[in-house]
C-alpha cells in the first residue's frame, strides 16, 4: 500500500467531481428541498392569514357582542389578528372583521333579519354571521352561518375566542371582578427544557424533532447518494476501460481506497457547506428575521459534540455502504447488472426510518439501543438517538468500535473482489463466482 | 545479450484453464520484440503479468535483470488492448493525471504534455474534454499518456488494433524512434505482417507456451532455402496428395487472381437442371515448407508425376508459414 498513490487517485476523483455542475446543483438543491418539505407547510401556515368578515348578532342584550367585537377584532372594524394554537406548534393567523348587528325585535323581524344576513353572505359582503342568544348559551352553543363550512381552522379560532369571551362574561355574571378574572384565566405556555450533559437550556420540542429529522435526512441522503456514486465511478472506469491503465500503475487496493477517499471528501465538502448553512440559519436572531419564526419557537443549539458525532457517523455509514457499492461496481459491468444487489443497502437505510418515531420518542429503550449497535444500522439510528438525547458514552464507543470492525471486514472483502473484478469484462458474474474471487484472491 | 525483460517459467491458471504454461522468454535491451500468437494464446495474460497487474502462479518476471521494484513503474509504459480515458476530463488534466500515477511530477509533466500535443497536432485541444475528441484524437492522447514519462520499456498489447491509418503510421514511427534511443519495446499482435515489418525479435506463443523465439533474421534464415512456391492446376485430391508427400512439412495455399467467369448465355427458356459439368482443375498456387534435410529437386520429380507444374521456385519463407508450422509441430 502506497498512500501517495491512493492520494493521487483520490485527488483526481475529488477534483473531477467538485468541478461538475451536478455537485453544486445538489449542494443547493438538497437543502432547499429539505427546507421546503420540513419548513414549508408550517411557514405557509404562519404566513397565510385568513380573513373573515363576520357579522355578530348579540341577542343576549348584555353587551356580550361589544366584548366579542373587541376580542375578535381589536380596534373596531379594522380587525386584528387572533392567535390560534394548533397541535403541530405552528401558528395560524386568523383575522376577523367584525360588524356588530343589533338584533331585531320580535320573531318575524328576527326571521327577516336572518334572511337578510344570509343574503349578505351570498353577496359575499360578509363571510359568515354568528347569532348568540341566552337560550343558545344555556345549551353551550352559538350559531355560525356561512356558505362554506370547510374552513375548520377559522371556525376553530372563532370557537376558541368566543368560548374565552363567554367564559369571562359568565364569570362576571356570577359576580367575579373583571380585573380578577383577567388575571385568573390567563392561558399557560409549556416551557420545554432540554436536559443535556452541558447544562439545560430551553428549546422547543418541535425544534428538537426538526433537528433530528434534518440530520437523519442528511445522513440518509449522503450515504445512499455517495455510495451510489462510488459504484457509478467504478463502473465508469470499467466501462471506459481506463481501469487497466490504472491497474498497471497502482494496486487495486490503492485504487479502491483512493476512490473511496476522494468521494468521501466530496461528500464531506458538501456536508460542510450544508452544516455551515445550518449554523448560519440557526444563529439566534437571524433565523427569526429570515423566516419570522414565532417567538416562542426556540431553535436548538447545535453543539460541537453533535457535529462531531454527525461526521463520525457519516464516515461509518459511508465506508460501510460505499465499500459494498464499490464491490458491486467492480464485479459487474453495468448499473443494470448491479441493480438487483444495489437495492440491498437501502434496507439498512430504510429500517431506521421505520423505527424513527419510536427511537425519537424513547432513545434509550432496548429497541433503540439494540438497533444502534448493529453496524449497518448504527449511523442512522445513533444519529436519531444523539439528536434526541445523548446516549451513554459506552454505548457510543461500542457502536463505533463495532462499526469500525465491520468497515475493516468490508474493506478487506471489497479489496478482494476489486482485485479480480475490475479486469473482468463481459459476462455477468454469479454470486458464487464473486465468492470464489474473495476466497482465491 | 543484455535482457531488459525476462520471464522465467511463468505460469498462470484461471481455475482449470492454463493461460500461460511455463513460459520463458528474454527481451534484449534496445529491440522491438513481437509477442505473436493466435487469439487466446496467452499474450494479454503474459503482458499483464509483466505489468504486475496479475501475479503469476509460479515462475518470475525480471526487469533489468532483477525482480521488479515499485520504482520500476516509472520506467515502464503500458498500453492495454482495452483502451480508455476519463471522458469528462480535459486532455491536459487527463495526461497530468496519467503522468502523476507514473511518478512524473506535474511541473515536469506539463511542458512534456505541451510538446507532445503540438507534435501530434492537438495543441489546440488541450482544454477540451476527452469526449469532445474524435476517436483518432483519443488514440493519440492515449499514446501520449503511455510515453509521457519516458519509459525505458514499452509494453503494448495489440497496439495497432483499431487504429486509423494515420495513427498506425504515427505509432510505427514512434516505435522506431524509441528503438533508436536504445529503449525496449515489447508488443503483442496476431497480425504477422506488422510484426514482420517492425520486429527485431519475436516470440511465438501458442496455448501459453513459447513455440519459437529469437531474432527474426535468424529464424527466417533457418527456415529459408526450404521454402518453395508451386503453381499448377490442382484438384482438392491433388492438393491432399501434395501434403502427404515425404519431405513436405507444410502446405499453405496462396491467393491467385481468379480467372473471370465466362459470361452466361442468355436464357430464353427455363432451363432444365443439367448435371453439373466436371470441374476443371483450377490453377492453384501453394507454398511448400520442406522438412529439414528434404530436397527440393527430389520433391519436384515426385510432383511432375501427377501435376502439370507451371512454376516451382525457391523463396524466402514468410513469418506466417513459420508460425503455422511451429504451432503445428508443438501440438
Amino acid at each position: 500500500m502506497r498512500l501517495e498513490y491512493a492520494a493521487i487517485i483520490g485527488k483526481r476523483e475529488y477534483l473531477a467531481r467538485i468541478r461538475t455542475k451536478g455537485f453544486w446543483i445538489a449542494t443547493v438543491a438538497v437543502p432547499a428541498f429539505i427546507g421546503a418539505v420540513v419548513l414549508g407547510p408550517s411557514l405557509l401556515m404562519s404566513k397565510t392569514s385568513t380573513e373573515q368578515r363576520l357579522a355578530v348578532v348579540d341577542a343576549t342584550g348584555s353587551g356580550l357582542g361589544r366584548e366579542l367585537q373587541d376580542a375578535l377584532a381589536p380596534g373596531g372594524e379594522a380587525g386584528g389578528p387572533a392567535g390560534h394554537r394548533r397541535h403541530g406548534g405552528g401558528e395560524a393567523q386568523v383575522r376577523f372583521m367584525v360588524r356588530l348587528v343589533p338584533p331585531a325585535t320580535g320573531a318575524a323581524a328576527q326571521a327577516a333579519q336572518r334572511a337578510e344576513l344570509d343574503a349578505l353572505a351570498r353577496r359575499r359582503e360578509i363571510g359568515a354571521w354568528i347569532w348568540i342568544s341566552r337560550e343558545g348559551l344555556a345549551a353551550n352553543r352559538f350559531e355560525y352561518h356561512a356558505e362554506s363550512l370547510s374552513n375548520v381552522i377559522t371556525q376553530e379560532a372563532l370557537k376558541q375566542r368566543v368560548s374565552e369571551v363567554v367564559g369571562r362574561w359568565r364569570l362576571r355574571q356570577a359576580g367575579y371582578d373583571a380585573a380578577a378574572i383577567a388575571k385568573l384565566v390567563r392561558p399557560l405556555e409549556a416551557q420545554t427544557v432540554r436536559i443535556s450533559a452541558t447544562g439545560s437550556r430551553a428549546e422547543g420540542g418541535a425544534a428538537g424533532f426538526f433537528l433530528a429529522f434534518v440530520l437523519f435526512f442528511m445522513l440518509y441522503m449522503g450515504i445512499l447518494l455517495y455510495g451510489n456514486q462510488v459504484m457509478q465511478g467504478v463502473l465508469e472506469e470499467k466501462g471506459s476501460r481506463i481501469i487497466e491503465v490504472l491497474a498497471a500503475a497502482v494496486k487495486p487496493t490503492e485504487l479502491m481506497l483512493g476512490k473511496l477517499g476522494g468521494i468521501c471528501l466530496v461528500a464531506l465538502t458538501q456536508m460542510a457547506i450544508w452544516a455551515a448553512a445550518i449554523a448560519v440559519v440557526t444563529t439566534p436572531g437571524l433565523a427569526a428575521a429570515l423566516v419570522s419564526m414565532p417567538p416562542n419557537m426556540k431553535l436548538p443549539v447545535l453543539a460541537p459534540s453533535l457535529w462531531l458525532n454527525f461526521f463520525l457517523l457519516f464516515l461509518c455509514g459511508f465506508f460501510l455502504f460505499a465499500t459494498f457499492y464499490a464491490m458491486l461496481g467492480a464485479a459487474f459491468n453495468s448499473a443494470q447488472e448491479a441493480q438487483q444487489l444495489a437495492g440491498l443497502p437501502a434496507i439498512f437505510v430504510v429500517a431506521p426510518a421505520v423505527f424513527m418515531v419510536q427511537i425519537i420518542n424513547d432513545p434509550d429503550s432496548a429497541l433503540s439501543v439494540g438497533l444502534s449497535l448493529v453496524p449497518p444500522l448504527t449511523p442512522l439510528v445513533m444519529m436519531l438517538r444523539i439528536a434526541t438525547r445523548m446516549p451513554p458514552l459506552w454505548q457510543l464507543l461500542a457502536a463505533y468500535a463495532l462499526a469500525a470492525a465491520a468497515i475493516a471486514v468490508m474493506i478487506w472483502l471489497c479489496a478482494r473482489v476489486y482485485r479480480v473484478g475490475i479486469l473482468m469484462y463481459g459476462k455477468k458474474p454469479t454470486l458464487q463466482e464473486i465468492w470464489h474471487w474473495v476466497r482465491r484472491a | 545479450m543484455n535482457a531488459s525483460l525476462e520471464l522465467r517459467q511463468v505460469e498462470k491458471r484461471y481455475g482449470d484453464f492454463v493461460a500461460v504454461a511455463g513460459l520463458s522468454l528474454a527481451v534484449p535491451a534496445g529491440v522491438i520484440f513481437g509477442l505473436l500468437g493466435p487469439n487466446g494464446a496467452g499474450k494479454t495474460t503474459t503482458l499483464r503479468m509483466i505489468m504486475d497487474i496479475l501475479a503469476p502462479d509460479s515462475g518470475e518476471v525480471l526487469l533489468f535483470g532483477r525482480r521488479r521494484r515499485p520504482e520500476d513503474l516509472q520506467r515502464l509504459g503500458y498500453l492495454p488492448e482495452e483502451r480508455g480515458l476519463y471522458r469528462k476530463m480535459t486532455v491536459v488534466d487527463q495526461l497530468l493525471f496519467l503522468a502523476e500515477i507514473h511518478g512524473l511530477p506535474r511541473r515536469r509533466a506539463l511542458p512534456a504534455i505541451e510538446a507532445w500535443l503540438a507534435r501530434v497536432e492537438l495543441a489546440d485541444w488541450g482544454r477540451k474534454k476527452v469526449e469532445e475528441l474524435s476517436k483518432g484524437m483519443q488514440q493519440k492522447v492515449q499514446l501520449i499518456g503511455t510515453v509521457l514519462h519516458e519509459p525505458d520499456i514499452l509494453v503494448l498489447d495489440e497496439p495497432f488494433s483499431g487504429l486509423d491509418p494515420i495513427n498506425q503510421g504515427l505509432f510505427k514511427q514512434l516505435l522506431l524512434e524509441y528503438r533508436q534511443q536504445g529503449k525496449t519495446i515489447l508488443f503483442s499482435t496476431h497480425g504477422m505482417e506488422q510484426a514482420e515489418k517492425l520486429c527485431d525479435h519475436i516470440g511465438l506463443i501458442s496455448h501459453g507456451r513459447l513455440v519459437l523465439g529469437g531474432e527474426l533474421k535468424e529464424i527466417k534464415r533457418q527456415a529459408g532455402g526450404n521454402s518453395y512456391r508451386l503453381v499448377a492446376p490442382m484438384t482438392a485430391e491433388d492438393l491432399e496428395r501434395v501434403r502427404t508427400l515425404p519431405g513436405v512439412a507444410l502446405v499453405t495455399t496462396r491467393d491467385l487472381p481468379e480467372p473471370p467467369a465466362p459470361p452466361e448465355p442468355p436464357r430464353l427458356l427455363p432451363q432444365q437442371d443439367a448435371a453439373p459439368a466436371p470441374a476443371l482443375a483450377p490453377e492453384t498456387a501453394v507454398r511448400l515448407l520442406l522438412a529439414p534435410g528434404a530436397s527440393g529437386p527430389a520433391l519436384l520429380r515426385r510432383l511432375v508425376e501427377f501435376l502439370a507444374v507451371r512454376e516451382f521456385r525457391s523463396e524466402e519463407p514468410d513469418l506466417e508459414d513459420i508460425f503455422i508450422k511451429a504451432v503445428r509441430d508443438a501440438a
